[in-house]
Formats: C-alpha cells, sequence, structure tokens
C-alpha cells in the first residue's frame, strides 16, 4: 500500500522477497549470537501486552472523570504515569519525556514528526501506518484543516489548529475531548472509546463507532 | 540538499493513507524487533542515561546503532525510493546493508539464504533457530522499560528565555539534522525552555550532539510558507536545539 504518488512501480514478489530477505537476517543474527531465538518475540510481545494505545486510553479515561489528575497529566506526563497501576517502563524507550497537550472547544493539537516518526511508545504503542506516511508530514504542517477534513474532522474557523512538530526529546500526544452523551459510563467504558488516532489529535472521539 | 530534510510543506502531493495498522505484512514486525534489539545491544550504553552494564552482555553485536544511525541512513537515500519504499522496507534495506558493512554477515551469505527461502517453501515455512543466551534478552528487556534518555544536567544559562524572538539559522545540515530545512531562516518565539539539556546519540556536522537547551518555538505559519499558501488560525510548533538559534 504506496501512499500518495502510486506511479511506481513493484514487483509482483515484493512481498515475498521482503519475507524471506527478513526471515535470511534473523536467522544469520540469531546463528551468530547477535541476538536469540526470542529476542524479536520478546520485544513484539512487550508493545502488543504492556505498552500500547490501551495504556494511552486509560490516562485519558481518568484525566476525564478526575480533574485534578487531568492538571498533573497535563503539567507531568511521566509523573502522572507513574501514578496508576502500569507495567514497569512507562518512562522507558520512546517515552522518556513525553507531554500532552489538550483539545477544547477553543483548541485542536495535532502531533507529527516531520523529519522521522517520533511517537510516545509507552502511552501509544507504535505509530500507524499514516503517522509514519511522508505525505502526511508533508502537508500536515502548513494545512492541518485540509488533511484533518480529509481524515473526517471538521473544525469551525474559530477553533485554533496547532501542529506539534517533534525533532527533539519531547514525544507529544493529545488529551482528546470527551464526547457528550458519556456522563454515566465508567473509566473502562470511556478507555474502550479512544483510538491512537484520537489520541494524535486526527480523530474526535465519538460513542458510537 | 536532501528532500528528506525539507519535507514540510510540499505541495502537490495527493491524499494520505489513513492506513491505521503499525504493520501491514508479517514480515514488518520483525526488522522492527531485529532494529529495537540493535538499540538495546548499542556499544554506547555503558555512558548512556541510564548506563547498561553492556559489556557484560554475551552478544557478539559490538557497533553503535541508534534512532541517529537508522535516520541518517534514509535521509542519504534516492529521494524517488525515500517516497516510494514503505516505511519498514526502508528499514530492511538499511539494516541489512549496516550488517554487511560491519562484517557480520556478508552480503553473499544473506543473498545464499534469501534465495533458499525463496526456492524452497519448507525452508521459508520453517521455524528460525532457537536458543541464544537469555542474558541477550534480558538486556534488551531492561532498555526498553528504562530507555535512553537524551537529558543531562545543564550548568549554563540558556540564551533565550519565554516570549523572545529568535531566528533559525541558515545551516546547511550535510548528512543528518534535526533541524526541520523549511525552518531555516525563519523567526519564531520562545513558548517554553526546557528544564536542563538534551544531546544527541552522535555529534552531527550541523553542531547537536553536546548538551545544550533545548525550546519549544511557535511560529506563526506565514513565517515560514507563502501567505497564500497557510490556513488561517492555526500555529506550528517545534522543539529546537539551542545550536540551530540566534537572536532575531
Amino acid at each position: 500500500m504506496p501512499s500518495g504518488y502510486d506511479g511506481f512501480k513493484y514487483g509482483a514478489d515484493r512481498e515475498i522477497y521482503s519475507a524471506a530477505k527478513v526471515k535470511a537476517l534473523e536467522s544469520l543474527l540469531i546463528e551468530k549470537g547477535i541476538i536469540t531465538g526470542n529476542t524479536v518475540d520478546t520485544i513484539l510481545s512487550y508493545f502488543e501486552t504492556e505498552m500500547g494505545p490501551f495504556n494511552g486510553a486509560k490516562l485519558v479515561a481518568k484525566a476525564w472523570v478526575d480533574p485534578a489528575f487531568k492538571a498533573r497529566l497535563l503539567a507531568d506526563c511521566n509523573a502522572a504515569c507513574a501514578e496508576m497501576d502500569f507495567p514497569p517502563g512507562m518512562s522507558g524507550a520512546e517515552g522518556e519525556h513525553m507531554r500532552i497537550v489538550e483539545n477544547t472547544p477553543e483548541v485542536h493539537n495535532v502531533i507529527v514528526c516531520t523529519l522521522c516518526s517520533c511517537y510516545p511508545w509507552p502511552t501509544l504503542g507504535l505509530p500507524p501506518y499514516w503517522f509514519k506516511d511522508p505525505t502526511f508530514r508533508a502537508r500536515v504542517v502548513r494545512e492541518p484543516r485540509v488533511v484533518l477534513k480529509e481524515f473526517g474532522v471538521e473544525l469551525d474557523d474559530s477553533v485554533e489548529v496547532r501542529v506539534w512538530d517533534s525533532s527533539a526529546q519531547i514525544r507529544w500526544w493529545v488529551l482528546p475531548m470527551r464526547p457528550a452523551g458519556t456522563e454515566g459510563m465508567s473509566e473502562a467504558q470511556l478507555a474502550s472509546l479512544l483510538t491512537p488516532e484520537a489520541m494524535m489529535g486526527v480523530a474526535t472521539v465519538t460513542v458510537n463507532r | 540538499m536532501k528532500i528528506q530534510h525539507n519535507l514540510g510543506g510540499i505541495e502537490g502531493l495527493a491524499s494520505i493513507n489513513y492506513e491505521t495498522l503499525v504493520f501491514v505484512e508479517p514480515w514488518e514486525k520483525r526488522i522492527f524487533g531485529i532494529h529495537t534489539a540493535m538499540m538495546a545491544l548499542s556499544n554506547h550504553l555503558n555512558t548512556s542515561e541510564p548506563p547498561y552494564p553492556i559489556e557484560q552482555v554475551p552478544t557478539t553485536f559490538k557497533s553503535f546503532w541508534t534512532w541517529g544511525h537508522l535516520r541518517k541512513g534514509a535521509e542519504a537515500m534516492n529521494p524517488f525510493d525515500y517516497f516510494r519504499f514503505r516505511y519498514y522496507e526502508k528499514w530492511l534495506g538499511g539494516i541489512s546493508g549496516f550488517f554487511v558493512e560491519e562484517g557480520y554477515i556478508t552480503q553473499e551469505e544473506l543473498d545464499t539464504r534469501t534465495a533458499q527461502f525463496l526456492e524452497d517453501s519448507a525452508k521459508a515455512a520453517a521455524p528460525l533457530p532457537s536458543g541464544g543466551n537469555p542474558a541477550i534478552d534480558a538486556q534488551v528487556e531492561q532498555y526498553l522499560r528504562q530507555g535512553d534518555s537524551p537529558k543531562r544536567p545543564y550548568a549554563g544559562t540558556p540564551k533565550f528565555k519565554v516570549g523572545d524572538k529568535v531566528r533559525v539559522k541558515d545551516i546547511y545540515p550535510v548528512d543528518h539534522t534535526r533541524l526541520p530545512g523549511q525552518l531555516r531562516n525563519t523567526v519564531a518565539t520562545v513558548a517554553l525552555v526546557y528544564e536542563g539539556a538534551y544531546t544527541y546519540f552522535f555529534p552531527t556536522v550541523d553542531g547537536i550532539g553536546t548538551p545544550m537547551p533545548v525550546y519549544s518555538l511557535v511560529w506563526e505559519p506565514d513565517a515560514i510558507w507563502a501567505a497564500e499558501l497557510v490556513e488561517p488560525n492555526s500555529s506550528y510548533y517545534n522543539d529546537i536545539f539551542e545550536v540551530y538559534l540566534e537572536a532575531a
């Protein structure tokens, strides 16, 4: 699935070749003692079970029901993570310095990394393809409203759009607005409404998705 | 000039591929894992923050490998290939090339084994080799949980304060940079001075890699792009190393 310009031609064996090459590489690295037979699976399991968007969703849901926690999360994301019952590692790889910005009726935030794909791993896991797409990175910084509209987010002209680009240490993410009609929901129910896209500012949170 | 350093604001691009998957092919997970293991076993981790007892880890990997190395490789690509190849295809090319250049494997070994998997579906479907020293995986897990922070103490005083106008220097980035090209020679306002100082994995020709202040800067978009190309009621923020800035 190439992005943007699809005039490039690819061989029909594109995926088969890459699958064979990466397996060749991994098997050689195991045989030569660089990694073990479990290393890659250990890493993948870490992101499937311990560090993923389910952590960010819990933080946002708690912030929606607890204004004092929300204030602490906005002031110091890493410290707020340490209050939660999360696995060790919330200030680990790609989460050493995280910050969250709040969407309000007046301000909508969207996150990008024009130089690469910096992303807050402990709270959101690994970046989805749209975030890594050079077309997204090139376009959202200059025409965020047009891009957000393509993603299904229509903003009134009165809403200020803030684009947060990540060229140094901070890994940014977004505290989305709580949707109407969720007043009686538990934190777990609220967390289930959240997506990585909402927590990077390219989607809004809806009750019936 | 590299297009990879100058993506921000390019005109005439098509719509964005709104693919929400992290991996679109199963093989992509494997190269992600290999890269992350390399970062977790990199020889610089005895001087990182926190430091790790990396010399004692029983891996044969003895090289320096960080995000900076992966990015530098991607920035060196033919720009058409940069757009043409999918994210993890670029990683696979860069990382397999690194293992060959560093002498851990030969190109012939890699090509021969790749060909075997392509020709023999039984071999291609067979499990990977098992075993290896579990202390390697223990180090990988420690790295994931503790990270590799660029933050360092700073005894000096940051040159700029909140509200100051600053100009981004017009620096030629050479091979690797953390300064997006669209920002060169533009004026921004300091929104925040981050506490402490921040280093980079290695020194770059354009000046980062020693501990220095970093600022959250905010731009009016028409300070970067032509007024007719930007949208009303929007602002652009970025975190910029002090060496890239001068008083406006």
